[in-house]
C-alpha cells in the first residue's frame, strides 16, 4: 500500500499529522461521524409515471421533503461535466453522464409541491459564462421543459461571477486538508437548503463521482480554472479545473490561498481532499444519487478505456452526503470502507474515507439505516464489471486514416 | 452562384508536357500555368487537349479569386505534432469558407476560386488535400487545386504514395464536379450580417463572419447596397455593426425587421432606439429593449472585439435555434443550402482534424423526409441513421472521412 503514495506525500502527511493540522482528529472524527438515513429505490426508466412516485416515496421514507424545503430557497448542483458536444458513442449526455432532465424536472416538481419557495438549478458548465439554459439546447435538451416542472425554477451558471456583485467566502469549518475556505458564486451561499442532485458512475481520478464529488464542480474556474486571472478573477471561465487537479498555481490571489503549497500536487491526493473541503464548506443537506442509467469505466466519454453504458436502474437520496455516497457504493458492489489501494481507489484516496474522518458523516454501512430496497436486492455490480475490465488485456491499437 | 470549372494551378517543375497524363479523367478543367518559356510546350498541349488555361494571377472573367488560408487545424510538421488552439482552448480552424461566401455576396453572378497554397510548415498529407477541396467546394467555391512541391516531385517521377494521394485528391474533386447544382443552392441562415465591408468597417465586419462560422453560426451576407424587401425573410436575427448609422432607408428596412419579429444586434452608432427595456433579461455588454414583436441588443461600448461578438451574438440569438448541431465531431463546420426549388437541403458537413471522427452525430433542424449521406470520393451513398427527434432530424454517422454531404428530401 506504501508504494502507492510518493516518499513526498508520505513526509507531508506524517509531518502534517504530527502538528496536528491534518484535517481534524481522524479517530475522533470517525467515531463522532454523524448518520443519516438513506432511502434507495429500483426505477427502471425515467418516465414521470414512474420516476415521479418513486422519489415521492424515497423523500418520504426521508421524513417528507416538506420539513426540509417548506418556505425556503432550495439550491440544487446538478452534473453537466464536460462538453455538451462530447457522447458516449451516439447516446444523449443523459443516458451515459448527465444527471438526466426527467430527474431534475421530477425533484424540482417535488420540492415546489412541499412548499419550496424558490428553485436554482445550479451547475458550472465547461468552459462558458453562457447562460446554463444555452448550454442545455447544446447537450439537445429543452430547458423549458425543466423550468415549467414548478413555478419559481430558475438556473445560474456558478463557473463565475453570475448575477452577484462579488463572489461569497465560505470557510471550511474544519479547517480544511487542502483550502481553508473558497469564493464561490453567491448561489451557494444564498441558499437554505443545498441539494447534491448527481449520477452514479466510476471517476478517473477519484474512484467514485456521487453526491460528494459533484460540488467538486462548485469550484468557478475563473478562480480556480485554467484560465483564471493572477490577481482577480477572470470575467469569464476558460478550460477546466487543472489548477486544482494538478496544483500547478494558486486560485487568484483575491481567494483563500492553499493552505500549503508544499502538499503534494497529485490529483489523486488533492481531488479528494479538496470535494471534502467543499463539502464542509457548503454542507449538502439533500443528496440524491441517480443511477438509473449510467455508464461504467469512467466519469464521461473523454476516459481512456472500456467505456459502457449501463442501466442498473436505481435512486437514492440520503440527507448526509457521506451516508447517502456510502449506500450508493455498496449497491456498486464497492466496500465504502475501502482505503487507497482497493477498488475503486487503486490509485486514490477514498472521499468518503476523508470525510468520516472530518466528521461530516459515517461510511460504516452498519451505522446506516437503509429504508426501501435493501442493498442486496438493488446491488448492480460495477465492481465485478471493473474487475473484469482490468484484467482484460488492451485493446488493439487501432489507427485509421 | 456558380462553379464552372474545375481548376489547378500547373506546378512549375511540370516541365514536360506528357506529364498532362496525370489529369487524364480527373475532373480538372482549367489549368493556371506559369508564363516562363519552360512551360510553353505544356501551356500549347494543354489548349490542344481541351482544357482551358490562364495565368495565376488572373482568372478567366466571370471568376473572382479569393486570396485563402490553408484549411483545416493547424498541424505543425515538427514539435511534436503541436496543434495551434483558440481562445477557449480548442483547436484553431482555419477555413474559406466565410470569404467565399462574402465574394459570391458582392459579385453573385461570379465563380469564386480560392487561391490557397499548403503552408511551408504544415503537415500535408491525403487528408488535408481533400479538406482544401471540400472547404471551397462546400461553400460554393473551388479551390485552385495547389500541390506541394515533394507531391509534385514525386508525381512526375511516379511514385506510387504519391499517386495514392493524388487519386484521392481528383476524386474529391471529381465528386463536387459531378454536383454542379449544388453551388446555386442558396444558403440558409439564422442570422444577417449588413455592412459595408469595406474602408473601416473591413476588418471587424470580416474577421465577424469569420468567428461566426467558427462559433457554429450560419450568416447571411447582407452587403449594404444589396437589401430587399426579401433579404432579412426568416432570419431570426440581423447584426449591425459597422461604425457609422444606417441611411434612413436601410434603418427603415431593419427597423420594420425587428417590427415583424426579429432581433437586432448593433452598435451604440446605430443611434438612438425606441422601444421599452426588457428588465428580465440582463446583459452586461449589451442594454436589451423590447420594440413592437421583436428585440433590440445594443452593445454598450463600439464594437471591438469580433471574438467576443460572434460568441455573444449566438447566445443572444440563442442555441434554440441552430441549424446544425454536432456531436463527437472534433474541430467542425457546416454549410447549409436549400435547392431553388425548395424540394431538398443540402449539409455540408467538414471536419478538419487530421482524420474523419468515428461515431459523430449530427442534429439538423426542419423537417425531412429523407436523408442520403455522400462522402467525397464514393459514388454510393453511405448508410446512417436517422432519428427524428421534434423539429429536427438526429443522423448517425460511421466512421467517416473529413467531408459529408447529406441530401434531404423536403
Amino acid at each position: 500500500m506504501q508504494t502507492l503514495h510518493t516518499r513526498r506525500e508520505w513526509l507531508w502527511k506524517t509531518a502534517a499529522a504530527l502538528s496536528g493540522a491534518y484535517g481534524a482528529d481522524a479517530s475522533l472524527g470517525r467515531a463522532g461521524a454523524p448518520t443519516a438515513p438513506v432511502a434507495l429505490a429500483r426505477c427502471k426508466t425515467y418516465d414521470p409515471a414512474e420516476l415521479l412516485p418513486t422519489m415521492r416515496k424515497m423523500f418520504d421514507q426521508l421524513g417528507g421533503l416538506g420539513r426540509l424545503v417548506k418556505g425556503k430557497t432550495v439550491a440544487i448542483k446538478i452534473n453537466l461535466t464536460g462538453s455538451p458536444t462530447y457522447r458516449l458513442g451516439y447516446l444523449p449526455l443523459e443516458d451515459t453522464h448527465y444527471t438526466h432532465p426527467h430527474v431534475i424536472a421530477a425533484a424540482a416538481h417535488l420540492m415546489a409541491q412541499a412548499g419550496a419557495r424558490r428553485i436554482r438549478l445550479l451547475e458550472s458548465p465547461w468552459s462558458t459564462a453562457d447562460p446554463v439554459e444555452e448550454y442545455l439546447l447544446r447537450a439537445n435538451w429543452e430547458p423549458r421543459d425543466i423550468l415549467a416542472a414548478a413555478p419559481n425554477v430558475e438556473f445560474e451558471n456558478t463557473n463565475y461571477l453570475g448575477t452577484a456583485k462579488k463572489y461569497s467566502r465560505l470557510a471550511v469549518p474544519f479547517g480544511g486538508y487542502v483550502f481553508p475556505a473558497f469564493d464561490l458564486n453567491h448561489s451557494y451561499a444564498d441558499c437554505d437548503v443545498f441539494v447534491s442532485l448527481t449520477k452514479m458512475k466510476e471517476h478517473a481520478t477519484a474512484g467514485i463521482t456521487l453526491s460528494m464529488k459533484n460540488c467538486f464542480g462548485l469550484t468557478p474556474c475563473t478562480i480556480y480554472g485554467t484560465g483564471a486571472g493572477i490577481d482577480e478573477p477572470s470575467e469569464t471561465p476558460k478550460g477546466g479545473r487543472t489548477t486544482v487537479h494538478a496544483g500547478d498555481r494558486q486560485p487568484s490571489r483575491s481567494a483563500p490561498p492553499e493552505k500549503d503549497p508544499r502538499s503534494p500536487r497529485r490529483d489523486t491526493w488533492r481531488v479528494p481532499r479538496t470535494v471534502v473541503d467543499l463539502v464542509a464548506a457548503r454542507p449538502v443537506d439533500l443528496a440524491i444519487v441517480e443511477g438509473i442509467k449510467t455508464m461504467t469505466g469512467g466519469e464521461g466519454p473523454w476516459v481512456d478505456g472500456d467505456l459502457k453504458p449501463v442501466s442498473p436502474g436505481l435512486i437514492l437520496a440520503g440527507l448526509n452526503p457521506v451516508t447517502t455516497d456510502a449506500v450508493a457504493m455498496a449497491v456498486m458492489g464497492f466496500d465504502p470502507m475501502a482505503d487507497r489501494g482497493t477498488p475503486p481507489f487503486e490509485r486514490c484516496d477514498s472521499t468518503l474515507k476523508l470525510a468520516e474522518e472530518a466528521g461530516i458523516g459515517t461510511r460504516d454501512l452498519q451505522r446506516i439505516e437503509v429504508a426501501g430496497a435493501s442493498i442486496a436486492e438493488a446491488m448492480f455490480d460495477f465492481a465485478a464489471m471493473r474487475r473484469q475490465r482490468r484484467a482484460a488485456p488492451p485493446p488493439p491499437f487501432r489507427v485509421r486514416g | 452562384m456558380t462553379a464552372p470549372w474545375t481548376p489547378m494551378r500547373w506546378p512549375d517543375a511540370w516541365k514536360d508536357p506528357a506529364t498532362l497524363a496525370l489529369l487524364k479523367g480527373t475532373a480538372i478543367d482549367h489549368l493556371q500555368i506559369g508564363t516562363g518559356s519552360e512551360l510553353s510546350a505544356v501551356r500549347s498541349r494543354a489548349a490542344q487537349d481541351g482544357f482551358h488555361v490562364s495565368q495565376p494571377g488572373a482568372p478567366p472573367a466571370g471568376v473572382e479569386i479569393v486570396k485563402g488560408q490553408w484549411p483545416g487545424v493547424k498541424v505543425e510538421r515538427r514539435g511534436g505534432g503541436g496543434v495551434s488552439a483558440g481562445p477557449t482552448g480548442n483547436p484553431w480552424v482555419d477555413s474559406n469558407g466565410w470569404a467565399i461566401r462574402l465574394a459570391a455576396a458582392l459579385h453573385p453572378d461570379s465563380a469564386v476560386w480560392v487561391d490557397a497554397a499548403p503552408a511551408g510548415n504544415a503537415l500535408v498529407t491525403a487528408a488535408s488535400y481533400l479538406i482544401a477541396v471540400a472547404d471551397s467546394a462546400a461553400y460554393g467555391g473551388r479551390w485552385i487545386i495547389s500541390l506541394d512541391q515533394p507531391l509534385a516531385v514525386s508525381l512526375a517521377a511516379g511514385k506510387s504514395d504519391a499517386l495514392a494521394v493524388w487519386k484521392r485528391l481528383a476524386a474529391a474533386a471529381g465528386f463536387f464536379a459531378a454536383h454542379k447544382a449544388w453551388p446555386a443552392y442558396a444558403p440558409m441562415a439564422v442570422v444577417g450580417v449588413v455592412s459595408d465591408f469595406t474602408g473601416d468597417n473591413e476588418f471587424f465586419s470580416r474577421e465577424l463572419l469569420n468567428l461566426l462560422a467558427r462559433a457554429g453560426q450560419h450568416c447571411r451576407i447582407l452587403p449594404k447596397d444589396r437589401i430587399t424587401d426579401t433579404s432579412f425573410l426568416s432570419l431570426r436575427a440581423a447584426i449591425y455593426a459597422d461604425g457609422e448609422p444606417p441611411a434612413p432607408a436601410l434603418r427603415q428596412q431593419i427597423l420594420a425587421f425587428v417590427a415583424a419579429g426579429g432581433m437586432l444586434i448593433t452598435v451604440p452608432q446605430w443611434g438612438e432606439v425606441s422601444g421599452t427595456p426588457i428588465e428580465n433579461e440582463r446583459n452586461p455588454r449589451y442594454s436589451l429593449r423590447a420594440l413592437e414583436k421583436g428585440k433590440v441588443a445594443v452593445a454598450v461600448a463600439g464594437p471591438d472585439d469580433p471574438y467576443l461578438w460572434a460568441n455573444e451574438s449566438v447566445v443572444l440569438v440563442s442555441h434554440r435555434y441552430d441549424l446544425v448541431r454536432f456531436w463527437n465531431s472534433g474541430a467542425a463546420g457546416s454549410f447549409c443550402t436549400v435547392a431553388p426549388d425548395g424540394k431538398q437541403v443540402v449539409v455540408h458537413l467538414l471536419f478538419y482534424a487530421n482524420r474523419g471522427p468515428d461515431s459523430a452525430a449530427v442534429r439538423i433542424a426542419g423537417r425531412y423526409r429523407l436523408a442520403r449521406a455522400y462522402t467525397a470520393g464514393h459514388p454510393a451513398d453511405t448508410k446512417v441513421e436517422w432519428v427524428p427527434q421534434t423539429g429536427a432530424v438526429e443522423i448517425h454517422l460511421p466512421p467517416v472521412p473529413q467531408y459529408v454531404a447529406l441530401e434531404l428530401d423536403i
